[in-house]
């Protein structure tokens, strides 16, 4: 760990002599001005417009008008809901393979190569591909589970209010499960084989081993994984405009969706920056969360 | 020092790369860019385009996209004045947005200029009025390029089978949808069920077209002189009621369905009858996609209290007021639309908006439904014509929706869709 | 690395009452993999194949689909195997369509942005990793990058239409590939950072002692060190701007700069989606970056068993 090195030599690495202070300033100020230049201004606008009405007088209209938009409370419940099981069964899934895959198996690098395939896919084709395998009359999943002799008429999916939710999670589950099951596992092949070894001579279970060693020590593997997901299926988009459109009727409306809708189709940017703001708010509390976690760990 | 050195010859190759990559987007007075349609009339406009840069030598280029993103496109790029397009091709309902926002070129001045004293008389009356602002009688913005109003399709060979005649009313239709999804579970090509009726409900454009003609044809109007939302009439309560009672004769999952799914219903024999656009009309004679060759016929909108009317769903060409080259693309403009080049359009596929071509014999042996569209197209009525158009079809869209799926009732999706209505309109005073 | 004690506390592991070792345990000895009963590796490889059909199946039906005339696509039952073969789909995409400017314009940018990312967070994530600056800076530097990447992308893609505009740059492959420059470098810095704080400072050390500058140890000890590390970023850098959307859509006006993804999504029409063209043009997306995302998925895993865990 860097803060048991870094004690060495601090008199010249922490407070640094003067040149040494300068490249480091140098080395960090191309990066800084790139993402000034592309956030500050956008900030600024965003702040500007959403304190503004359509024709430009100064309101708060934007923000009282959160409160009461039906549309929009429904569109952020629909967020939660989304993200909670997206990133709920992403993460079992992801853990159960990582810890299959970390155990003896033969030929480890090809099923690890061949699971990561979906992550790679631009976002726009997996909807396409989900759209195509689950549409309800001609898509390979009712069709496959017809010639198995499955009524399946009854599956609408993305048709049906109360399956159109499972079905743009679905398709977030198959294309991020194997981004989860990545880190997890490289998470678990740097966990050093000591532990284990005690755990072995101690004759704990599976279980046992698993919930006292495997876990504690993969938890910052866990932490950045739910992490990086999290800020991601809270701002989703792609594939669910390209599979329900938000549909039918709102069941599947996420903030993102609503968002792009307000922006783009109405052209209220005042309005969208608005909601941006709540949406930004919510992901930096829990990411704060996230990150207040894993420093206690270095504490 | 050596490491500022290092960092000096790093900014250096970045600076480097990034002046490396050329510039694109240069104008110059022999150059016309176009922004069309992904779909049949933007490959149609493409075509064209082809031909004139071989007549003519100007270079045209075209920037192609999907029809849910080319109002956002062009929207962003004429509010922001960028020039980027000289042409570019909207479909009517967005067409009031432009305007109202006075981004387009004002076409009179520039027909006057070539010594014409208004468009070509040969435009169908529905089609040229779409392109003024105020509706019909205001200045020109733009010329009907593509002649679409809604048909009624429908199974003639299954309507004969079952002693029906040609919907005159909706109750008809009802009937009939009835009548085939009993008999017809068997019938499809391949075997299975034969669907009544199908029809889109998804949220948004979707379920607002395929409503329409049933809320016009049993009364209902979306706004009361004072503009007024009045979709939670007794009129509109029952045109909905009525469409979701046809909604059982429809496919399961009719409440999220989009074009494509409603298309390949008809295409693969497995639903009866719908509303539909003519661009489905020549799928139906193409082997590679159509089971049904031969069976499907089009007729005119059912009526009910009032005589049936299709929505026009048109698309038009017009000049961006800050395009480059607004004499060039005047000239384009009128190339296009003018007889001969809209009838190889009419060839490939689209329905033109011109009354001579609907009525050339040649072009009605090709397509024996063009006295069909032109009946339709002329009594056709356009969408509200309001800047809000699109804010409104989405709420309006999402209740339609909502009801057909079983989620909210009738009286309630209508009420809460006005109350909706109405909180947008008052927003956009 | 070091190795930190295990939260087990041995007390606690010694009241338990032994039983059979656990089966999916990391033991290397080839002898624990005897022990191992039949059926349990049965199941084992059971579900990775169900895993895998799962994972692979949609791909391939797309990949069937691209391949498949438009009566063939819906037929049901579906048509897995057999089905008359055609390229029309092929041909469209690329003699009739512009996809081969959108592949182009896709790889120019994806590696251009990749490399402007890498270089640039790569400089930054190494100060960051190597010095403390004062109130804690450093950190909160680091904090504050990550934090660029929360805003929603829907919104600040109108405020950078209008920059790009203001510096005549819409519509050019430069403008994407400042926007994926910075879309990426938070990603680099933190990626980057973690793979710093691996690298002992003694190495330095004893090169700057041999005479090397901060700078020349930095280039020819530490850099080198780090190649895993910068192959797995560079991987994900690639994967980011070859398949992003958004941006993409909004800053490009004609073919000159358009990417795959917009070209893919260009192929849903009013009257429906062309299955056909999308596939073909989703086939062609998928092929380049698969390939060179799987010719270095070795340091991929090796890069973020360090990177990503380190934090």
């Amino acid at each position: 760990m860097s803060s048991v090195d870094s004690k060495k030599g601090v008199g010249d690495w922490v407070s640094g002599v003067g040149s040494d202070r300068t490249i480091a300033y140098l080395l960090i100020a191309p990066t800084i001005a790139v993402l000034l230049a592309l956030t500050i201004y956008p900030l600024i606008y965003s702040i500007k417009v959403s304190f503004e009405s359509s024709s430009g007088t100064a309101t708060l209209q934007n923000f009282t008008r959160l409160f009461t938009d039906q549309f929009f409370l429904s569109a952020l419940s629909h967020t939660f809901v989304y993200a909670a099981i997206a990133l709920t069964v992403e993460f079992l899934l992801g853990l159960g393979l990582a810890l299959l895959l970390d155990s003896q198996i033969r030929a480890r690098n090809v099923w690890r190569t061949m699971l990561l395939v979906p992550m790679m896919l631009p976002p726009v084709v997996v909807g396409v591909v989900w759209r195509l395998m689950l549409n309800s009359n001609f898509g390979a999943v009712n069709g496959t589970l017809k010639s198995f002799g499955v009524n399946a008429d009854a599956l609408t999916w993305t048709a049906s209010p109360k399956l159109a939710m499972a079905s743009v999670i679905i398709a977030d589950v198959w294309q991020w499960t194997p981004f989860m099951f990545l880190i997890l596992l490289a998470g678990l092949q740097a966990i050093p084989r000591e532990p284990y070894e005690a755990a072995l001579v101690d004759g704990s279970t599976a279980w046992q081993t698993f919930r006292h060693v495997t876990l504690p020590l993969l938890k910052p593997a866990i932490l950045i994984a739910l992490l990086l997901r999290t800020m991601e299926l809270l701002r989703v988009f792609d594939h669910i405009f390209i599979l329900t459109e938000g549909g039918p009727g709102l069941a599947t409306e996420t903030l993102g969706l609503y968002i792009y809708r307000t922006a783009f189709r109405f052209s209220n940017f005042g309005y969208a920056a608005a909601m941006s703001f709540v949406l930004l708010l919510i992901t930096n509390i829990i990411s704060a969360g996230y990150i207040r976690l894993l420093q206690t760990r270095e504490t | 020092m050596k490491s500022t050195r290092f960092v000096f010859a790093i900014i250096a190759v970045i600076a480097l790369a990034v002046s490396g990559c050329q510039r694109s987007g240069t104008q110059d007075t022999r150059t016309l860019t176009l922004a069309i349609n992904s779909g049949v009339e933007g490959d149609a406009l493409k075509q064209a385009a082809k031909d004139y840069e071989q007549q003519t030598g100007i270079h045209i280029n075209i920037a192609e996209f999907p029809y849910a993103n080319l109002f956002e496109k062009e929207l962003i790029d004429l509010n922001a004045r960028t020039g980027a397009y000289d042409l570019i091709m909207l479909d009517d309902p967005w067409f009031p947005k432009f305007a109202s926002l006075n981004v387009l070129t004002d076409l009179m001045p520039l027909l006057q200029k070539r010594g014409k004293s208004g468009p070509d008389d040969d435009f169908v009356a529905t089609s040229i009025a779409l392109g003024r602002e105020p509706y019909q009688t205001g200045a020109l913005y733009a010329l009907p390029y593509v002649g679409n109003s809604q048909l009624f399709f429908y199974r003639k060979d299954l309507f004969q089978k079952h002693n029906l005649k040609e919907p005159a009313t909706w109750d008809d239709v009802l009937a009939a949808a009835k009548t085939i999804s009993e008999n017809e579970t068997n019938g499809a090509p391949g075997g299975g069920k034969v669907y009544g009726y199908v029809m889109r409900a998804a949220q948004g454009n979707a379920a607002v077209a395929d409503f329409m003609p049933i809320f016009w044809a049993f009364g209902g109007e979306m706004f009361d002189g004072a503009g007024q939302p009045t979709v939670n009439s007794p009129e509109g309560i029952a045109a909905l009621k009525f469409m979701i009672e046809l909604g059982k004769y429809s496919p399961p999952g009719y409440a999220s369905f989009n074009a494509d799914e409603v298309g390949a219903h008809l295409l693969q024999g497995t639903a009866a009858m719908s509303i539909n656009w003519p661009a489905w009309i020549s799928s139906f004679s193409d082997a590679s996609k159509s089971k049904v060759i031969g069976r499907m016929e089009f007729g005119q909108l059912p009526a009910a209290k009032n005589p049936g009317r299709a929505e026009i769903g048109n698309w038009l060409i017009a000049i961006p007021r800050d395009a480059k080259n607004i004499e060039a693309a005047m000239d384009f403009l009128l190339w296009v639309t003018q007889r001969e080049q809209m009838k190889l359009s009419a060839q490939r596929g689209n329905p033109p908006t011109r009354k001579s071509l609907f009525t050339d014999p040649e072009m009605v042996a090709k397509f024996p439904s063009y006295p069909a569209q032109l009946r339709s197209l002329e009594s056709s009525r356009p969408r509200p014509r309001t800047p809000l158009w699109n804010e409104i079809e989405n709420a309006f869209g999402i209740y339609l929706s909502k009801a057909n799926s079983g989620e909210l009732t009738a009286e309630d999706a209508m009420n809460q869709a006005n109350a909706e209505i109405k909180r947008i309109v008052e927003r956009g005073q | 690395m070091s190795v930190r004690s295990p939260t087990v506390r041995e007390g606690k592991l010694r009241s338990l009452q032994p039983t059979k070792p656990f089966a999916y345990a990391r033991a290397s000895d080839t002898a624990f993999e005897m022990e191992q009963m039949k059926p349990v590796r049965f199941l084992k490889y059971a579900v990775i194949i169900i895993a895998l059909l799962l994972t692979l199946a949609p791909v391939y039906w797309m990949i069937t689909i691209s391949f498949k005339r438009e009566v063939d696509q819906f037929a049901l039952p579906p048509k897995w195997f057999v089905f008359t073969p055609t390229l029309e789909h092929y041909a469209d995409a690329f003699i009739n369509r512009s996809f081969g400017q959108y592949l182009f314009n896709s790889l120019f940018v994806a590696v251009a942005s990749t490399i402007c990312a890498l270089v640039i967070g790569t400089l930054a994530a190494y100060a960051l990793a190597r010095f403390r600056l004062p109130w804690n800076l450093d950190r909160k530097l680091a904090l504050w990058i990550l934090s660029t990447r929360m805003f929603p992308a829907i919104v600040t893609a109108v405020p950078l239409f209008l920059i790009m505009r203001a510096v005549w740059l819409v519509n050019t492959r430069v403008s994407l590939i400042i926007v994926y420059t910075g879309l990426n470098l938070p990603f680099v810095v933190w990626m980057m950072r973690g793979f710093f704080a691996e690298v002992p400072r003694d190495l330095e050390e004893a090169a700057m002692v041999d005479g090397d500058s901060r700078m020349g140890a930095f280039w020819r000890v530490v850099l080198p060190l780090v190649a895993p590390g910068l192959a797995a970023t560079a991987v994900f850098c690639l994967i980011v701007s070859w398949n992003e959307f958004l941006f993409a859509l909004v800053l490009t006006q004609t073919d000159d700069a358009m990417t795959l993804p917009v070209g893919i999504a260009g192929r849903v029409t009013q009257y429906g989606i062309k299955w056909g063209a999308m596939s073909a043009a989703a086939v062609v997306a998928m092929v380049p970056i698969l390939v060179f995302a799987l010719s270095v998925q070795r340091y991929l895993v090796r890069g973020l068993s360090l990177g990503a865990v380190k934090g």
